[in-house]
């Protein structure tokens, strides 16, 4: 148990290392343009407001000349920008912490040019909207890729050799070559320029408080759900089929055959069952990678999700959204991952009793 | 010894196929390498360069698979000066010039668009040029006409010539001395402007159709009227010095070459061609680099054991465990559009897990009881590792190689698509971000969209076929 726990503190350490230079290289190289974005705020903020008592004030109307203007405001945004941290370089240590410190507890800002449909800017509202779609779209998808490879995978490994199972295998090595993104685009012009079955852009067009959203959402779901399970399954069902292989090869299998056992229960209760771990593996890899989507395929289906909108903040440099954005991914990554290792841990006996 | 070839073939299929893809590959990169000079590699990204081609226009076999369906596409044509029938009228003052060129149209569609390029030596008195459509009704248009500056003031306001060749105006610009250069395009302004006189002949409303739909439009309804058009370019010389020179009539086709055109009339399967080297670079570059850090760092790690050799893993868990895509992109916000810069950051992120495979792999054959006599017999580690281990490692590599290659060439272009690809190298993640730039999904410019990624999906399946088949033969080897 000692050991166990040792290796997960090891594991969280390593993550957490993960976490910090990550945060450390987008400070390092976003950290700049983010401060030139606040000073610019906050100028703008002290011009306003000024302006504003200029017109309740009297005795500020009588600064006639523009210099004694200037230096009331100049001053305004001194202080002003002393109070936010602005003075300061922005790869002062003690700015650095404050960043990550900021970011660590979510308080994420707001966004330069996007808002939600409710109207608000601010990056946790944004990411709150748009990460549900993504749910949706990759989340089903890994899992019916899941099925289709379990169920065909295991019906395959029974017939190793045939046709069927060498089409499997090239078609595997295949989609590995092909690029997700291009195969979308491709889907796009046969579905719905040669063939209109399925509208080119998958943002529904109803508002999300109209009734008929939901199905209007899962209409343009379609089209990009398709591709996904299309490019995605022969992989997947490729390794199910390795792993049930090395089952069917040992002993226990084969004692169940003598026993008359029947082919089909061997194969869909006994063998898949004792590929459980390893399956649990990919499965989980497949659903983790599954929810930060694809800034690529998102981006071409113009589906209203996380990537999409990573995508967006990139092409118009909103650096708040960018870091927002990549925190949340990273974090989700990092934190499936660990719960991942800890699974692992207890399945694997090799790290419980310590050799590694 | 052919025998034993052919079984090695029957049983590698995969790599046979992936063999025979990468000689395809090569063949081009010579080609691009030895055939394509430096100097029309760079004219990709100057679109003044490839001004006489088709507009998006859909490659020239398309019209085969379109026969049975009874359409067809027009095709491009180009006429040149010396295909023009000259008559020349002399009068007291002035000499009339007329050169007409027959362009037979049967298609079922509009073609998109047509130019006129020219260039004129001006004399003391400067020209009057008019253009002319005589249709097979017998209807006339004049379409253009324009009567030129004097010499002084094109050299006097030269530089605004130039800004008006970009945009929609028709004026001529000053290329040397005495010598303008123009263009009428259908849809420039001054076309439009004199075809709208003929509103009248029509008998539906003109105001919103682009030239080319009402100069090829039957009268009575807007679809195309077949038969022999001519094209008349007049001149009106007043001087014995006013000579035209470089006449063309360029008729836009919709189909064009052997991979059709994009949005910027560039014939994309010369972008392809160029791009076969640059993808082939970057992805061996990167998989050299990383397999043989990675086999190194590996090595070094798992033979060593210890305090080091732990630490090490844990910089390989660090890098495996970091979101690569992710940071490829906030580096590349910050940095990009270089070429060796990205191929820098393929290998930093690329060796890895090549480090993490060779260190497992290394650790097993240290244990193995030859290791021990020969450390017994007193041979360095140095020694050692190299004449015992590196050997035994070496296949794992090159198979490793092979897969790495496909890694990074869809790594590039995926950051080409998303705009952080090396301009002054056109690759084929490029393209496709310029195509989806333009719409050409919802467009349908398939040509556009289909040949780059297939050139992007051949290059990865060849190295993963390679590869696996490579992974086979290690296995079957280690089993004897």
């Amino acid at each position: 148990m000692k050991v166990f726990l040792f290796f997960l503190l090891k594991k969280i350490i390593i993550l957490f290392v993960v976490l910090l230079i990550t945060l450390f290289l987008t400070i390092f190289l976003l950290g700049s343009t983010m401060d030139k974005i606040m000073m610019d705020q906050v100028r703008l903020q002290a011009i306003n407001s000024f302006s504003g008592a200029a017109l309740e004030n009297p005795m500020l109307q009588q600064l006639k000349t523009n210099e004694e203007r200037q230096k009331l405001i100049d001053q305004q945004i001194k202080i002003q920008s002393q109070s936010l941290g602005l003075d300061e370089p922005w790869y002062s240590p003690k700015k650095i912490f404050n960043s990550i410190y900021k970011i660590i507890t979510l308080n994420l800002g707001n966004s330069r040019f996007f808002s939600t449909y409710y109207g608000s800017n601010s990056v946790n509202d944004l990411i709150l909207e748009k990460l549900p779609n993504t749910i949706l779209l990759f989340t089903t998808s890994s899992i019916a890729i899941v099925l289709i490879g379990l169920f065909f995978g295991t019906y395959l490994a029974s017939r190793e050799g045939s046709i069927p199972e060498k089409f499997i295998s090239g078609l595997a090595a295949t989609s590995r070559g092909v690029p997700d993104w291009w195969f979308s685009m491709i889907m796009i012009v046969i579905f719905s320029f040669f063939l209109h079955v399925f509208p080119s852009r998958a943002t529904p067009l109803s508002s999300p408080n109209e009734p008929g959203y939901i199905l209007d959402l899962l209409y343009h779901m379609t089209l990009p759900f398709i591709t996904l399970v299309i490019i995605g399954f022969s992989p997947f069902v490729y390794y199910v089929k390795y792993i049930v292989l090395r089952i069917l090869d040992e002993d226990f299998i084969k004692t169940l055959k003598i026993m008359g056992i029947p082919k089909r229960n061997i194969l869909y209760i006994h063998a898949l069952k004792n590929a459980g771990p390893q399956l649990s593996t990919i499965v989980s890899l497949g659903i983790t990678a599954s929810l930060t989507g694809s800034v690529l395929v998102e981006q071409i289906f113009d589906w209203p999700g996380m990537g999409n909108l990573f995508y967006n903040a990139i092409t118009q440099n909103d650096s708040p959204l960018i870091i927002g954005l990549s925190y949340i991914s990273v974090l989700i990554y990092l934190l499936t991952r660990l719960i991942l290792d800890i699974c692992f841990t207890f399945f694997d006996p090799r790290i419980k009793s310590g050799e590694t | 010894m052919t025998l034993k070839l052919i079984r090695l073939i029957r049983e590698n299929k995969g790599g046979f196929i992936g063999a025979l893809l990468l000689f395809f590959l090569m063949i081009m990169t010579i080609y691009a390498l030895f055939f394509v000079s430096t100097q029309s590699r760079l004219q990709w990204n100057d679109p003044m360069y490839w001004s006489d081609n088709p507009k998006t226009a859909a490659p020239e076999w398309f019209n085969i698979i379109l026969k049975p369906f009874g359409n067809q596409l027009p095709e491009h044509k180009i006429f040149y000066q010396k295909d023009a029938t000259v008559n020349s009228i002399n009068d007291t003052d002035f000499k009339l010039e007329n050169n007409t060129f027959s362009y037979q149209f049967d298609f079922n569609e509009f073609p998109p668009a047509f130019d006129i390029p020219y260039e004129i030596t001006l004399g003391e008195i400067p020209p009057i040029l008019e253009v002319y459509v005589k249709r097979p009704d017998d209807l006339e248009f004049r379409i253009y006409s324009n009567s030129l500056e004097s010499l002084s003031s094109f050299q006097n306001n030269g530089d605004n010539a130039v800004d008006n060749n970009n945009n929609n105006s028709t004026t001529p610009t000053l290329i040397n001395s005495n010598t303008v250069l123009g263009r009428v395009f259908s849809s420039s302004y001054d076309v439009r402007n004199s075809l709208a006189e003929y509103g009248g002949v029509f008998k539906f409303p003109i105001s919103g159709l682009s030239a080319e739909k009402i100069i090829y439009s039957k009268t009575d309804s807007n679809t195309p009227l077949k038969g022999k058009y001519e094209f008349i370019f007049s001149v009106y010389s007043f001087d014995s010095d006013t000579v035209l020179k470089n006449l063309q009539l360029v008729i836009q086709g919709k189909v064009y070459g052997l991979l059709g055109t994009d949005e910027l009339r560039r014939d994309v399967f010369f972008g392809i061609l160029i791009g076969t080297p640059v993808a082939l670079f970057i992805g061996i570059t990167v998989a050299l680099s990383s397999s043989f850090i990675g086999l190194f760092y590996g090595l070094y790690s798992g033979y060593t054991g210890k305090k080091a050799g732990t630490f090490m893993l844990t910089v390989i868990d660090i890098f495996i465990s970091l979101p690569t895509f992710i940071i490829f992109i906030i580096i590349s916000i910050h940095f990009g559009r270089n070429l060796m810069f990205l191929i820098g950051l393929f290998i930093l992120f690329g060796w890895p897990g090549v480090a993490l495979l060779n260190r497992t792999f290394s650790i097993q054959i240290k244990n193995y009881p030859y290791i021990e006599a020969s450390k017994l017999m007193g041979e360095s580690d140095f020694k050692i590792v190299l004449r015992h281990i590196v050997p035994q490692l070496l296949p794992f590599t090159l198979a490793n190689f092979a897969l790495s290659v496909p890694i990074a060439i869809l790594g590039e272009s995926a950051l080409s698509f998303l705009g952080f690809g090396d301009p002054s190298f056109p690759t084929w993640g490029q393209m496709l971000q310029e195509a989806h730039a333009s719409s050409a999904e919802t467009l349908g410019y398939w040509w556009w969209i289909v040949s780059p990624g297939l050139m992007i999906s051949v290059t990865s399946i060849a190295f993963i076929l390679i590869g696996r088949s490579l992974e086979n033969l290690v296995k079957i080897g280690k089993r004897r």
